[in-house]
C-alpha cells in the first residue's frame, strides 16, 4: 500500500481498534459501577437473609433466602404505615410545590410586576439558611396552625424546602418562552389562565419533571423535618425515620431495616425509571421547540 | 370587506416616540404594504392595529367601528407573526385549531375549517406534524392557515417572508398575492422593509420613516412621481442615482437645459438606471468611469464613478459591451425627477435632452 495509508493508520491503532476500545471502556465502567452499587446490592441481599445469617455468609447470595424480614418490618414494625404516611406526604408536597412553583415562576419569568427583583433577591437568599436553622420556627408555626402533631403539617412544611429554587427554575424557563406565543394565543382570542394551562405548562414539561422527581426525593428521603415533627408521634413517622428506628439500644435488626430500607427505595428507582429521560432534559436544559 | 382607518395615531414607549401622528386608510379588501427601513415602526403600527400595543392617542377603526378599546381577538384581524409563533408541541391541526376550540367551537366545525385552509394552503399531508418537522416553508404556511381559519376581516402580516430563502420568498409572495384574490374580500396589511415586495404584491403602499408617514399610493403612483427623495430612493431597484444641482449645473460642470416655474429651486436630480443611455463621448449629461458591470442576462447594471467621485448606475440593454475601465458618457433620455434643498419633489420641470450638450459652460 502508500505510504499515505500508512500515515492514516500509524501501527499503534492496530490494537486499539474502535471496538475493542469501546469494549475496554464498558468493562471500566462496568468496575466502577459495580464499585458504585455494592452497598446497595449488599443491602437487597441481606435484607432476604435470615438474622443469623447476616454476618457468617459474607456472599450476597442468601443460603437461606427469606421473606421473613419483609413481613416482619412491613407488619411488625409498622412500615406499611410509615410507607403510606411517607407516600402521603410526598404526593401532597409534589401537588403543591409543583402548581406553586409554576404559577410563581410563570409571574416571576413573564409578567411586568413592581418589586419584582426585590422579591427574587430575597427569595434567593433564603436558600442560603440551612435548614437546621429554621426547623424550630417552623415547628412552632405548625403547632400555632394546629399542624404540629399531623401529616398536612408535615406536608406543608415540606413543600417549603425547596419551592425557592423549584420557582426560580420555572421563572428562567418562562422567561425564555418567545412572547409571540402568547400574542398569539391573545389574537386567538385564549384567555391568560387557558395560555398558562395549554400552551405555556406543556412547554415546561420538563421543568415540571424535575421538579418532581426532585421534590419526590426530598419529601422521601427527608430525615430531620419528620424527625422533629414526628418526635412525639410516633405514628406518623416517615419511611427514613422509622428504619432509624430499627437502631435500638442493644439490639440492631439489620434484617428488618435492609428490608424496610429496600421498600423504601423501589418507589425512587420506579419514579426515576419512568421519568429519567425528561428528567435528565430538564436538568441539562437541552429543550427544543 | 372591512377598512381599516387610522387618525392622527401615536404611540410612545416611556419619552420615546415611535409613531408621530400617523394617518392611514385603508380600503375593505385592500392589499395594503407598510414599507420603511428597519427601525421605523411597521412593526409597532401593525400591533396598534391588531390591538397588541395600546395606542398612546389618536383613533384606530376597523370596519367603520372605534377599537380602541377592544380587545385583540374582538378586532376581526389575525395575525401572521415574523417567527410563526406557532405552538410547538401541538400539531400543525390543533395548531391551527385551537384558537376556535379554546373559545368553544363545535370540533366538527373546527375540523372542517382547518380542513379547508389546509387545502387552499395545500398542507394537507402535514396536519399531524409538530411544528419542528416542518421546514421553514411549511411552517410559514401553517402560521398563516391559523390565521385563515379564524375567518378575519383584516389579516396583518409582519415580515412574513424574512425567514426563508431567496427562492421560497419570491414562490410564497406569490403565494400570497393568489391568496388575497382566493380569500376576496380580507383586507390585508402587510409589513416589509423589501421593496419588491412592497411594489409586487400591494394595491397600496405606505411608506414609513421615523414614525411619520412619508407618502401613501398605488406602487405606480409612488414609483413614478415620488413625493420627496426619500421615497424616490426608497423604491425601485436599482436605486435611483441622485445628482446635486446648482442653478442647473452639474458638479462637474454640465448645463442642463431645464424649464418650468419650479427649475431654479431644484436642487437635487434623480434619474432611475434605465433612463440613462450611452451618448457620445463630450455629449452626455452625466460622464464616469465604469466601476463594475453585473450582468443580469437580459440587461447590464454598468455602475460608474462620476468625476466627483459619486457612484451612479446605468441599465444597459444586454450586450453593450461596457468594460470596467472605460470612460463613458451617458445621456438622460428617460423619465427625471427634481427636489428642492429639502428634498421635496418639483413637479413641472423638464429637462430638454437635446439642448443638453455635455459641454461644459
Ligand atoms: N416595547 C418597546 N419598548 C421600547 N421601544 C420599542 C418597543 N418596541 C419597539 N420599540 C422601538 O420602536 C421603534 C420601531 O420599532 P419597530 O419594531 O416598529 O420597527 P420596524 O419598523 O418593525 O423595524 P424592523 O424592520 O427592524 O422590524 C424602534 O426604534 C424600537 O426600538
Ligand atoms: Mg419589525
Amino acid at each position: 500500500m502508500t505510504d499515505a495509508t500508512h500515515f492514516r493508520a500509524p501501527r499503534r491503532e492496530g490494537f486499539f481498534t474502535p471496538r475493542r476500545r469501546r469494549f475496554l471502556t464498558s468493562v471500566v465502567l462496568a468496575v466502577i459501577c459495580a464499585i458504585w452499587v455494592y452497598p446497595m446490592v449488599w443491602m437487597i441481599a441481606a435484607s432476604f437473609k435470615p438474622n443469623s445469617e447476616l454476618f457468617r455468609n459474607p456472599g450476597l447470595i442468601p443460603i437461606h433466602p427469606t421473606f421473613g424480614n419483609y413481613v416482619r418490618a412491613w407488619t411488625e414494625a409498622h412500615i406499611q404505615r410509615y410507607f403510606f404516611n411517607t407516600l402521603f406526604v410526598a404526593v401532597g408536597s409534589v401537588i403543591i410545590t409543583t402548581t406553586s412553583a409554576a404559577l410563581m415562576g410563570y409571574v416571576l419569568g413573564r409578567r411586568p410586576m413592581p418589586g419584582k427583583w426585590l422579591l427574587m433577591g430575597l427569595m434567593v437568599f433564603t436558600v442560603f439558611i440551612p435548614q437546621g436553622y429554621t426547623i424550630i420556627p417552623v415547628f412552632e408555626l405548625l403547632s400555632r396552625l394546629g399542624l404540629g402533631q399531623s401529616l398536612w403539617g408535615l406536608m406543608l412544611a415540606t413543600c417549603g424546602q425547596s419551592i425557592v429554587v423549584f420557582t426560580l427554575l420555572f421563572a428562567g424557563y418562562f422567561t425564555q418562552v418567545p412572547n409571540e406565543l402568547d400574542e398569539a394565543s391573545r389574537m386567538d382570542g385564549v384567555g391568560p389562565v387557558k395560555t398558562f394551562l395549554f400552551v405555556m405548562l406543556p412547554l415546561a414539561k420538563p421543568i415540571i419533571v424535575t421538579v418532581v422527581v426532585l421534590q419526590s426525593l426530598q419529601a422521601w428521603n427527608d430525615f430531620l423535618l419528620p424527625l422533629v415533627i414526628t418526635l412525639a408521634n410516633p405514628a406518623l413517622r416517615t419511611l427514613s425515620v422509622g428504619i432509624y428506628s430499627f437502631k435500638g439500644e442493644n439490639f440492631v435488626d439489620w434484617g428488618g431495616m435492609t428490608s424496610a430500607s429496600t421498600i423504601a427505595i423501589v418507589p425512587i428507582i420506579l419514579l426515576f425509571l419512568f421519568l429519567q429521560r425528561y428528567f435528565i432534559d430538564g436538568l441539562a436544559g437541552a429543550v427544543k421547540g | 370587506m372591512s377598512s381599516v382607518k387610522l387618525t392622527n395615531v401615536t404611540k410612545r414607549f416611556g419619552a420615546l416616540e415611535v409613531i408621530r401622528g400617523v394617518d392611514i386608510e385603508i380600503g375593505g379588501g385592500e392589499f395594503c404594504v407598510f414599507v420603511g427601513p428597519s427601525g421605523c415602526g411597521k412593526s409597532t403600527l401593525l400591533r396598534l392595529i391588531a390591538g397588541l400595543e395600546e395606542i398612546s392617542s389618536g383613533t384606530i377603526e376597523i370596519g367603520g367601528r372605534r377599537v380602541n378599546d377592544v380587545d385583540p381577538s374582538h378586532r376581526g384581524t389575525a395575525m401572521v407573526f415574523q417567527t410563526y409563533a406557532l405552538y410547538p408541541h401541538m400539531t400543525v391541526e390543533r395548531n391551527m385549531g385551537f384558537g376556535l376550540l379554546m373559545n368553544g367551537m363545535p370540533k366538527v366545525e373546527v375540523k372542517s375549517r382547518v380542513d379547508k385552509a389546509a387545502r387552499i394552503l395545500q398542507i394537507e399531508k402535514l396536519l399531524g406534524r409538530k411544528p419542528r418537522q416542518l421546514s421553514g416553508g411549511q411552517r410559514q404556511r401553517v402560521a398563516i392557515g391559523r390565521a385563515i381559519v379564524r375567518d378575519p376581516d383584516v389579516f396583518l402580516f409582519d415580515e412574513p417572508l424574512s425567514n426563508l430563502d431567496a427562492e421560497l420568498r419570491v414562490a410564497t409572495r406569490l403565494e400570497i398575492a393568489k391568496l388575497h384574490h382566493q380569500l376576496a374580500g380580507s383586507t390585508m396589511i402587510y409589513v416589509t422593509h423589501d421593496q419588491v415586495e412592497a411594489m409586487t404584491l400591494a394595491d397600496k403602499i405606505v411608506v414609513l420613516r421615523d414614525g411619520s408617514v412619508e407618502q401613501v399610493g398605488a406602487p405606480m403612483e409612488l414609483y413614478e412621481s415620488p413625493a420627496n427623495q426619500f421615497v424616490a430612493g426608497f423604491l425601485g431597484s436599482p436605486k435611483m442615482n441622485f445628482v446635486r444641482l446648482e442653478g442647473g449645473i452639474t458638479p462637474d460642470g454640465r448645463k442642463l437645459a431645464l424649464s418650468g416655474d419650479q427649475a431654479v429651486r431644484a436642487a437635487t436630480l434623480g434619474i432611475r438606471a434605465d433612463a440613462l443611455e450611452a451618448a457620445a463621448p463630450g455629449e452626455g449629461a452625466l460622464a464616469g468611469e465604469v466601476s463594475v458591470v453585473e450582468r443580469l442576462g437580459d440587461s447590464d447594471f454598468v455602475h460608474f464613478r462620476t468625476s466627483w467621485g459619486q457612484e451612479l448606475v446605468a441599465r444597459f440593454p444586454n450586450g453593450s459591451g461596457a468594460r470596467v475601465g472605460a470612460a463613458l458618457d451617458f445621456a438622460i433620455t428617460g423619465q427625471t425627477h427634481f427636489f428642492d434643498a429639502e428634498g421635496l419633489a418639483l413637479s413641472g420641470i423638464t429637462l430638454d435632452p437635446a439642448q443638453t450638450a455635455g459641454a461644459t459652460v
